[in-house]
């Protein structure tokens, strides 16, 4: 199994993702729901992260069906194109909903309802294009693979690193910066999650996470900035497929505190014993030491 | 001075930390450095968060224990910077980034541990030394981030 093979596995869950947790924000609505409201608001975080590696892998198919030189290539970088365009609102949702499964407010629903739908309509845009990839029977005759009036930010994103050189050193520092707000807001609050600081409720020391997914959304945007301008650094190293599992897995493991933050009463089930905290608290810290060990192996291991 | 730099170098320890191959050596040490760095600063990072009034309902002295794992990871970052300093200590020691890091830590850990003194077992509200330490491990980490374009640059 290759990046190819990955990007065949993950390149649908964003489209349909998307599509199941508009179902589930209409239907919250319409029954007035605060547990289907949730649910929405998990899909959308779970598939903004998920269409992380969807997006990174789709440049590893690239390479391997450039060897093959049987596909038009401008349909490919118009699909890339496309995608990231699609990305971009598509991660805004996931925040916006890891915010509002953190602390409810009123104009969220609808804020969030709005833009997933239109992130919904542009990623299937981006589907459409990529279906041509292999599918040329299905290209209307005459009809461009692209429609030049459409933004490109993955190139812009590419040119913004190659044009300055100043660029890459600043990602460099934010990179930084981020991985320190996410790794220490984390490990505090998993330590407290663990039982190995106590003294107070989790609910308090969550009042810091936002600090953790700030962290997390800066590397996200500098750690993309650093692909789009050498994706191919990326896509041939096995120690970033390890890193970018391994975030996928860290970001999942923030939704525990954030949803699961009620002190362990009478009613305490399986999800609350201090038993599951500890293991849920000690696998996030060494999830994200995992994520700095590849992070810092990257020009080391999976080169060959 | 050059060449103790250089001997540094060219020392046993030297040789090996750039020699001992892809999975000890050189790139262990520099995984170590940042997992002790993101410990030290994260922790430290959280903890003035708390003090600039983010999550002010936690207690402080709940947070006290944390200090023995802020020093371990310091220690961590010590050990590993030491090493790395001595695999390349004539690039290093000619490189202004790497004298404005280290001021800068040296100003980060001082703060934490005045932190510790007059606001975990005093009675300040450590509002200005909280700030203070965000703004030197800032800085800390640009200048630490940018030692190997710094070094590029100049040589």
């Amino acid at each position: 199994m290759n990046l190819a093979h990955v990007h065949l596995l993950l390149n649908h869950v964003p489209t349909i993702g998307f599509g199941f947790g508009i179902g589930l924000l209409v239907a919250s609505l319409v029954r007035d729901s605060a547990d289907l409201r949730r649910a929405g608001y998990v899909v959308f975080f779970v598939v903004a992260l998920v269409a992380i590696p969807a997006y990174l892998s789709g440049n590893a198919a690239d390479v391997v069906l450039r060897t093959g030189k049987e596909l038009q290539h401008d349909v490919v970088i118009a699909h890339q194109n496309a995608a990231m365009l699609a990305l971009i609102p598509m991660e805004i949702v996931g925040l916006a909903s890891w915010l509002a499964l953190w602390q409810s407010r009123r104009w969220q629903q609808p804020a969030v309802l709005v833009l997933s739908i239109v992130t919904f309509v542009l990623m299937a845009r981006a589907a459409t294009i990529g279906g041509q990839i292999r599918h040329p029977e299905i290209v209307a005759a005459g009809a461009a693979a692209s429609a030049p009036s459409w933004p490109s930010p993955a190139a812009m994103g590419a040119a913004l690193v190659l044009d300055h050189p100043w660029v890459w050193p600043i990602c460099e520092v934010f990179h930084f910066v981020g991985l320190c707000l996410l790794f220490g807001v984390t490990l505090l609050v998993n330590l407290r999650l663990a039982g190995f600081v106590g003294g107070f409720p989790l609910a308090e020391v969550n009042r810091l996470l936002p600090w953790a997914v700030a962290g997390l959304a800066i590397n996200v945007i500098t750690g993309m900035l650093f692909f789009l301008a050498a994706p191919d650094q990326y896509t041939q190293n096995s120690a970033f497929t390890w890193k970018m599992g391994l975030v996928l897995l860290g970001g999942l493991s923030l939704l525990y505190p954030t949803m699961f933050d009620e002190e362990p009463g009478s009613t305490a089930g399986i999800l609350h014993t201090a038993m599951t905290r500890r293991l849920i608290g000690v696998c996030s810290v060494a999830i994200w030491i995992g994520v700095i060990f590849f992070g810092r192996y990257l020009p080391y291991l999976g080169t060959e | 001075m050059a060449s103790v730099l250089a001997q540094l170098e060219q020392s046993a320890l030297g040789t090996w930390i750039h020699e001992s191959g892809l999975l000890y050596g050189y790139p262990l040490i520099l995984f170590l450095h940042t997992l002790g760095l993101s410990t030290v600063v994260g922790l430290n990072v959280a903890i003035d968060l708390r003090l600039l009034g983010v999550a002010s309902r936690v207690p402080l002295a709940s947070l006290d224990k944390l200090f023995g794992l802020l020093w371990a990871g310091f220690a961590l970052t010590a050990v590993t910077g030491v090493l790395l300093f001595i695999a390349d200590a004539t690039k290093h020691a000619s490189n202004p980034a790497f004298f404005v890091k280290l001021v800068f830590v040296g100003g980060g850990v001082t703060t934490l541990a005045f932190l510790r003194r007059r606001v975990f077992h005093g009675d300040e509200r450590g509002r200005f030394l909280a700030a203070a330490s965000l703004a030197c491990w800032f800085v800390a980490l640009t200048a630490g981030r940018l030692m190997a374009y710094v070094s590029e640059f100049i040589s």
